[in-house]
C-alpha cells in the first residue's frame, strides 16, 4: 500500500489505547542549534575544569601529572558520555535540546532507555564524518536525515528513535482574517445550516499569510465554496442601494472573499487572538433553549448562537435531510456514540427518527 | 451530541488531568500515590476517547490540538522509561553481558580472527625482518616504543611513573575506550569500518611487539603487557564483535524486516560495547597503576595469568543458566526489543 504523501513533519503515533496522536519531528535547523549548544557546553566544561584545577593546585600554565589524568578523564566523559547521560537521565533531552524544546523518543512515542541513549550517541562518530572536507560537518547524519521520513540520523535509525519538537505551535485561527468584518445576521439567511469545522478549516487555509495568492486568484477559488455555502444558508443576495449603487458595485469583484470572511467571523467560535491552551474551554457557550425559540423573530440574533444550540454538524438543511433519510438511511443515523457519552446525548438520534416517521 | 455540551461536560476532567500531570510528571515514580495513578490512568483513557471522538467528528482543529497535547503529555508521563537502579546495572555487568556475549559468540570469534591473524603475521614479520616492519608502522614510532622498553628507560619510567600514574591511567581511559567505541560505531557502515579498524590495530600492535622482541626487549614488554592485556585485548575484540553485529544486522536481516533487524542487533551491539567499555576501564586502571610497578617480572606474569583466567571464567561461566546459549524467550523488561517483538507478534 503506498504511503500517504506527507507535506509536513508530523508523525502519527498510535497509543495502546487505540488513539492516534501526533508528534512534530524536529528539523535539522533546531537540531543544529542544539548540537552547537551542546558542543559549546562540552568545551566550556573542559576549559572550566582546567582553570579550576589550576586554581586548586596553584600552578599557572603547567598542570601536575595527576590533574592531567583528571582532565583526560573529563575529556573522555564529555566526548562520549555527556549526550548519553543527559538523554538517559533527563528523559531524552540534552541541555541543548532543552533549550530548543526537543526530545528524543522511540518511534512508537515511548521514552528511550539507557542503552538507546548511549548507542545513539556513540553513533555520532559515523554521523559526524566529513565527506566533503572540513566545511561540511555531520554530513552523513544530515544526508541520512534528508533521506528518511522521520529525519533520523544513523544513530536514530539503528536504535529506532526520533527527535521530536515539543514546542507547541498552537493552530489558532489567524486573528486577522475576520477583523473588521460583520457577522452574518439571521435575517440575511432563509435556511438553517451550520458550516462544519472542516469547511472552516479550508477557508482558513485560503487566507493563510504564507500563501502567495493574488487577490484575484483567491476570489476565483473562493467562488466555488462561496456559491455552495450561499445556497445552503439560503443567503439573500443583497441588492444595490438604488440611491447609491456605486458602493455595492465597488464590492462585487471581491464579494466571495468577503463572504467567506464573514462566514469565519460568524461560525469560528473562538476568541480572536486568544491563543491560550484552554481557549476552547473558555468559550463553552451557555446558550439556553429559550434563545432558540426567540431566534426566529429576533433579527439581531446572530447565527452562531442558534447554531450552538441546534446544530450537530451532521444536521444539515432540514428539508434536504428529510428527503435524504426517507429514501436511504445515511450512515450517520446508525452511528453509536461511545457508551459513556450516551447518557447526555439528547439531540440527534431521536430527532432524526422523528423526522423519518413524520 | 453537541460540541459545546461535550466540552462543558468534559472540561472538568481535562483540567483535573492537567493538574495531575503537572504534579506527577516532575516527581519520581517512587513518590507516586496509588490513588493518583488510578485517577491519572482513568482520566488518560477517557481523554483518549475524547480525542478520537473529536477527530472522527472533526470538531475543530484547536480542540483536537488541545486534546492531542493532553494525550501526548499523558502518554509521556505513563509510558516512561522503567526506572533503572544501580542494582540493574550491576546485574547487567555480572550476568547480562557475559550471557549476551555467549549468545553472540560467532561474532566474537570472527572479530578475534580479524584481530589475531594480522597481529600474529605482523609480529612474525617484526621478529624476522624489522626493516619490513617499518613498512607497517612508522620508523620513529617504532623507535619510540623501543626507547620506552629499553632497560635503562624502563627503570627510569618506573620511578617517574610514581607521580605520573594517574596521568597515564587517564590517558588510557580516554584513548583506549575511545578506540573501542569508535570501533563499534564504525560498524554502522555495513561492518566495514569495524573490519578495517580491527585489522589495522592488529597489524600495528603486532608489528610493535615483534619489533620489541627482535630488539631483545621481550621480557620487559611481555611482563608489562600481560596483566592489562587480558582485559584490554579481549575488550577490543568484543567491541569489534559489537561492530560486526551491527553491520550484520544491516546486511542480513534474516526473518525480520531490515528496520526490526537493525533495532534488535543494534541493541545487542550497544550492550556489548558497554561491556567492552567497562572492561577497558578496568584495563586502564591496571595499566596505569599495576603494570609499570618496579617489581620482579615473575609476579607480573603470575598475576597476569590469573587475570587471563579471570576474564575467561567471567565471560564463559558468569550468569550461566540451565538453558544457556539459547535466546531468552520472554524478556521481563517489556521495553526491550525482544519483548517488543513478542508483544507485536501477539497483538
Amino acid at each position: 500500500m503506498p504511503e500517504k504523501l506527507k507535506v509536513d513533519t508530523r508523525m502519527t503515533v498510535e497509543t495502546p489505547e487505540g488513539v492516534d496522536f501526533q508528534f512534530v519531528i524536529a528539523g535539522p535547523g533546531k537540531r543544529c542549534v542544539a548540537f552547537a549548544l551542546d558542543s559549546l557546553i562540552k568545551v566550556g566544561t573542559m576549559i572550566l575544569c582546567v582553570f579550576l584545577l589550576m586554581a586548586i593546585t596553584g600552578t599557572n600554565g603547567e598542570l601536575p601529572a595527576v590533574s592531567n589524568g583528571i582532565v583526560l578523564v573529563i575529556w573522555f566523559a564529555m566526548s562520549w558520555m555527556y549526550g548519553a547521560c543527559c538523554e538517559a537521565f533527563l528523559d531524552g533531552r540534552t541541555l541543548g535540546k532543552i533549550s530548543q524544546g526537543l526530545r528524543v523518543v522511540r518511534t512508537n512515542g515511548t521514552p528511550i532507555g539507557w542503552f538507546e541513549a548511549f548507542g545513539r550517541n556513540l553513533l555520532l562518530v559515523p554521523d559526524s564524518f566529513l565527506v566533503f572536507g572540513p566545511i561540511a560537518l555531520n554530513t552523513v547524519g544530515v544526508l541520512s536525515m534528508a533521506a528518511t521520513r522521520r529525519m533520523q540520523r544513523l544513530g536514530d535509525l539503528v536504535f529506532d528513535t526520533m527527535v521530536i519538537d515539543e514546542a507547541r505551535e498552537f493552530i489558532s485561527r489567524s486573528p486577522d482574517i475576520a477583523v473588521g468584518v460583520d457577522p452574518i445576521e439571521r435575517a440575511e439567511c432563509r435556511g438553517r445550516y451550520h458550516v462544519p469545522e472542516r469547511t472552516l478549516a479550508v477557508i482558513e487555509r485560503l487566507f493563510e499569510g504564507d500563501r502567495l495568492i493574488s487577490d484575484g486568484r483567491r476570489e476565483e477559488i473562493a467562488r466555488t465554496l462561496s456559491v455552495q455555502l450561499r445556497e445552503r444558508l439560503g443567503y439573500i443576495e443583497p441588492q444595490p442601494d438604488p440611491h447609491n449603487p456605486n458602493a455595492f458595485f465597488a464590492q462585487t469583484p471581491r464579494k466571495h472573499t468577503a463572504f467567506l470572511k464573514r462566514i469565519i467571523k460568524t461560525f469560528a467560535d473562538d476568541g480572536q487572538g486568544d491563543t491560550s491552551e484552554d481557549a476552547p474551554l473558555k468559550k463553552a457557550r451557555t446558550t439556553s433553549r429559550r434563545a432558540v425559540g426567540s431566534a426566529a423573530d429576533s433579527s439581531a440574533m446572530s447565527l452562531d448562537r442558534i447554531v450552538a444550540e441546534a446544530a450537530d454538524y451532521e444536521m444539515e438543511d432540514h428539508s434536504k435531510k428529510q428527503t435524504a433519510t426517507a429514501t436511504l438511511p445515511t450512515p450517520a443515523d446508525d452511528y453509536v456514540d461511545p457508551t459513556y457519552l450516551v447518557d447526555f446525548d439528547e439531540d440527534s438520534p431521536t430527532k432524526t427518527s422523528e423526522g423519518e416517521s413524520s | 451530541m453537541n460540541r459545546e455540551r461535550f466540552i462543558k461536560r468534559r472540561r472538568e476532567d481535562w483540567q483535573q488531568f492537567e493538574k495531575l500531570l503537572d504534579r506527577m510528571y516532575g516527581s519520581r515514580l517512587g513518590k507516586w500515590q496509588g490513588q493518583d495513578v488510578t485517577r491519572l490512568s482513568n482520566l488518560y483513557r477517557s481523554i483518549c476517547y475524547d480525542l478520537s471522538l473529536v477527530q472522527s467528528r472533526e470538531w475543530g482543529a484547536r480542540l483536537e490540538q488541545y486534546l492531542n497535547d493532553l494525550v501526548a503529555r499523558g502518554h509521556n508521563c505513563l509510558y516512561r522509561t522503567p526506572p533503572r537502579s544501580l542494582d540493574s546495572a550491576l546485574k547487567f555487568l555480572s550476568e547480562g553481558f557475559p550471557q549476551l556475549l555467549r549468545r553472540r559468540k560467532t561474532f566474537f570469534f570472527v572479530a578475534l580472527a580479524l584481530f589475531a591473524i594480522p597481529f600474529l603475521i605482523a609480529m612474525f614479520v617484526g621478529i624476522v625482518d624489522p626493516v619490513l616492519a617499518e613498512q607497517l608502522v612508522d620508523r620513529t614510532e617504532l623507535e619510540d616504543v623501543r626507547q620506552n622498553f629499553s632497560k635503562t628507560m624502563y627503570t627510569e619510567i618506573d620511578s617517574e611513573y610514581a607521580e605520573q600514574r594517574s596521568a597515564a591511567a587517564g590517558f588510557y581511559v580516554w584513548n583506549n575506550v575511545g578506540i573501542a567505541f569508535r570501533c563499534f560505531a564504525l560498524g554502522v557502515f555495513f561492518g566495514l569500518g569495524t573490519v578495517v579498524t580491527l585489522i589495522f590495530n592488529g597489524l600495528s600492535l603486532g608489528a610493535r611487539s615483534g619489533y620489541l622482541v627482535n630488539q631483545g626487549h621481550a621480557d620487559y614488554f611481555f611482563s608489562f603487557a600481560v596483566t592489562h592485556g587480558s582485559f584490554e585485548l579481549t575488550a577490543i575484540v568484543i567491541a569489534g564483535a559489537a561492530g560486526l553485529l551491527l553491520g550484520w544486522g544491516m546486511i542480513h536481516p534474516g526473518d525480520l524486516t531490515r528496520r526490526e533487524s537493525l533495532r534488535v542487533h543494534g541493541m545487542d551491539a550497544v550492550k556489548l560495547a558497554t561491556g567492552a567499555g567497562f572492561m577497558l576501564l578496568i584495563a586502564a586502571l591496571i595499566e596505569g597503576y599495576f603494570s609499570p610497578l618496579p617489581i620482579p617480572n615473575v609476579i607480573k606474569y603470575v598475576v597476569g595469568t590469573m587475570m587471563w583466567i579471570l576474564v575467561f571464567v567471567y565471560l564463559t561461566y558468569s550468569g550461566r543458566t540451565a538453558h544457556d546459549g539459547f535466546p531468552v524467550a520472554v524478556d521481563r523488561d517489556h521495553h526491550s526489543p525482544a519483548g517488543q517483538l513478542i508483544r507485536e507478534e501477539l497483538a
